[in-house]
């Protein structure tokens, strides 16, 4: 029998990752650090799924991931989008500096 | 796959086949300077869609649900009344967008963003794997956030699809750790094999399992602008092209809905997993909140379309109650309770639609978005300000539109669900939205205007949409009959 990581380390990982991803978005202001700790937290969802892919020996998870990812990407791109025409009309990606409308 | 079933993907293909047409006509004029047209096919497949699952739902074509793609989807009687509210809300959008959006550029993209919104709605109401649930959801998602930047080089409009967005990529990246935590707890995507072995991972891994209900249905409250994801709404739909603020508070939080229920009436059953996490009790909670922070909100607000935007978070608080009465009282009356939801974001989807609608019309005249503004509207619009006046009073619960039997339903089956302090609640805060609806009315109606209104020309499209929503909105007030067994049976179906 090969020696595996127990699967609750994976657990543990993809929390932290998940947890990094959600403080990167409660603190930071600028509007791509935003977009990256949007991937992590993604990602720590991906850990998860390969790794639960494995302990439950079936390849759902596993292929779920491909869909996560090239998901992100496209969430990404319309992002990129947004934040462009934000920094055309703001001179800025700093997602505090859009505040036309009452929050 | 028999025929048969590939009939039953015929509102989706509506869609689908739409957009192609207008990428089509997009490629061969690419300026796209025939606004007409555009908006032809995409009210055209929206119709289409709407007819087709209408008929299909009457029809009983899909009663049982019939499972495809090897169970990753089911079209069932509540995939169909969803898909016919995805149509005939895509339907009056698109007309109404035809004036709306007349003099700029890229109206092919909009129109296309629109169709592929809806295919991404009605694709989440057949979703029978989370898998499923995942993607068709982002389908709807990252079209409406190009469709809030429509206006790119408006502020409003920008700050609004960023902040829409920011709260969107949030809210999807919870709903897929919750995914992942699910898949882990049970070892499945699929909702009938995730409910097989959740009572054994309720009993065996009940934090993962609970922290991941909990993710999931934090996903679904962004999707349906509900306490604690709801407050991008009031931004989105202030800074959004009216037209598209009518689809996303109505279309798209009917997709949220209609996930939210397949997902936890399926996959979840309050049974098994009662042991991890009790979302009945969740849900409660959560539609007291909703419905009381989005009445009181609205109550307070100076802008109409604001107003409007906090009074959808009202209305899903409402709609909650149809997840938060499943207390195991029997099938009866849970499906009752759930049909009702069904109903009232059926109901909803016209009367908010052309409420919003409205709103567009008096952008379009360049009067102003305040209750201020809208004095003595009625003597220069007296047609639009009945169909408004029909709006209103519907969203408020009086008897002049469907909006009136569809909350007595939701009230009562609370009531027979033994949770009566949620109808109590809910009752209490129709009181209150009966406040702010009005000072739309009286400021229309009664109120002298300060200097003159001028209105140039009345565009046909935008009046058309705004009429056919108010006179949907009369003709359910009766007609809801024709569907209420519809969704009861659904729902119980569900059950």
């Amino acid at each position: 029998m090969l020696e595996t990581v127990p699967v609750e380390y994976y657990l543990v990982l993809s929390a932290a990752v998940f947890c990094i991803g959600l403080f990167g978005i409660l603190t930071r202001t600028n509007a791509l650090t935003f977009l990256m700790s949007v991937e992590l937290m993604l990602n720590a969802a991906n850990i998860n799924l390969v790794a639960f892919a494995f302990y439950w020996s079936n390849l759902t998870g596993q292929v779920f991931v491909l869909f996560t990812m090239s998901l992100a990407a496209a969430e990404v791109a319309i992002g990129i989008g947004i934040i462009l025409v934000l920094n055309r009309n703001f001179d800025d990606v700093d997602v505090t500096e859009a505040a036309t409308l009452k929050w | 796959m028999e025929l048969n079933n590939w009939l039953l993907l015929v509102p989706t293909g509506a869609f689908v086949l739409a957009a192609l047409a207008l990428f089509v006509i997009d490629s061969i004029d690419p300026d796209s300077t025939n606004g007409t047209l555009l908006s032809a096919v995409t009210t055209a497949g929206a119709v289409a869609a709407a007819m087709v699952s209408g008929g299909l739902l009457l029809s009983g074509a899909a009663d049982p649900g019939v499972e495809l793609f090897d169970g990753q989807l089911v079209v069932d009687g509540m995939s169909l009344i969803f898909t016919f509210i995805f149509g005939s809300v895509t339907a009056l959008v698109a007309l109404g967008s035809h004036d709306y959006i007349r003099e700029l550029p890229h109206k092919a993209e909009y129109y296309l963003l629109v169709l592929l919104a809806a295919t991404g709605m009605s694709l989440m109401a057949s979703a029978n794997s989370l898998a499923v649930v995942f993607v068709s959801l982002e389908l709807a998602s990252l079209p409406s956030y190009a469709l809030v930047a429509y206006l790119k080089t408006n502020r409003g409009s920008v700050e609004a699809a960023l902040k829409y967005f920011l709260i969107g990529a949030l809210s999807s990246s919870i709903l897929v750790y919750g995914i992942s935590l699910v898949y882990a707890s049970t070892g499945s995507l699929l909702l009938t094999d995730i409910a097989a072995e959740a009572g054994t991972a309720a009993s065996d891994y009940p934090g993962v399992l609970g922290i991941g209900i909990l993710m999931v249905a934090g996903g679904v409250a962004f999707k349906t602008a509900s306490v604690p994801f709801h407050f991008w709404a009031p931004e989105a739909y202030e800074g959004a092209p009216a037209p598209v603020s009518a689809f996303l508070s109505s279309a798209s939080k009917a997709a949220g809905f209609v996930v939210a229920f397949r997902v936890f009436v399926v996959a979840f059953p309050i049974g098994s997993v009662v042991a991890s996490i009790d979302w009945v009790l969740l849900f409660q909670v959560l539609a007291v909140l909703t419905m009381t922070l989005g009445n009181f909100a609205a109550a307070t607000q100076e802008n109409v379309k604001r107003m409007l935007a906090y009074s959808s978070i009202g209305h899903a608080g409402y709609v909650l109650i149809g997840l938060a009465a499943l207390t195991g009282v029997g099938g009866g009356t849970e499906s009752i309770v759930l049909g009702a939801g069904m109903l009232h974001l059926l109901v909803y989807g016209f009367m908010n639609t052309g409420a919003f609608l409205f709103v567009a019309l008096v952008e379009r005249w360049e009067i102003g978005r305040t209750f201020e503004d809208y004095y003595g509207l009625a003597r220069e619009a007296p047609i639009a300000c009945v169909a408004m006046t029909v709006f209103m009073f519907s969203l408020a619960g009086l008897p002049v539109g469907g909006g009136f039997l569809s909350k007595y339903y939701l009230f009562a089956g609370a009531v027979g669900a033994g949770v009566w302090w949620l109808a109590l609640i809910g009752a209490f805060n129709s009181v209150i939205s009966l406040f702010y609806y009005s000072r739309v009315v009286k400021a229309m109606w009664i109120e002298e205007p300060s200097e003159p209104i001028e209105i140039e020309r009345y565009p046909t499209a935008l009046y058309a949409a705004i009429v056919i929503a108010a006179v949907v909105t009369v003709v359910l007030l009766p007609g809801l009959a024709v569907f209420d067994t519809a969704a009861f049976d659904a729902a119980a179906a569900l059950l």
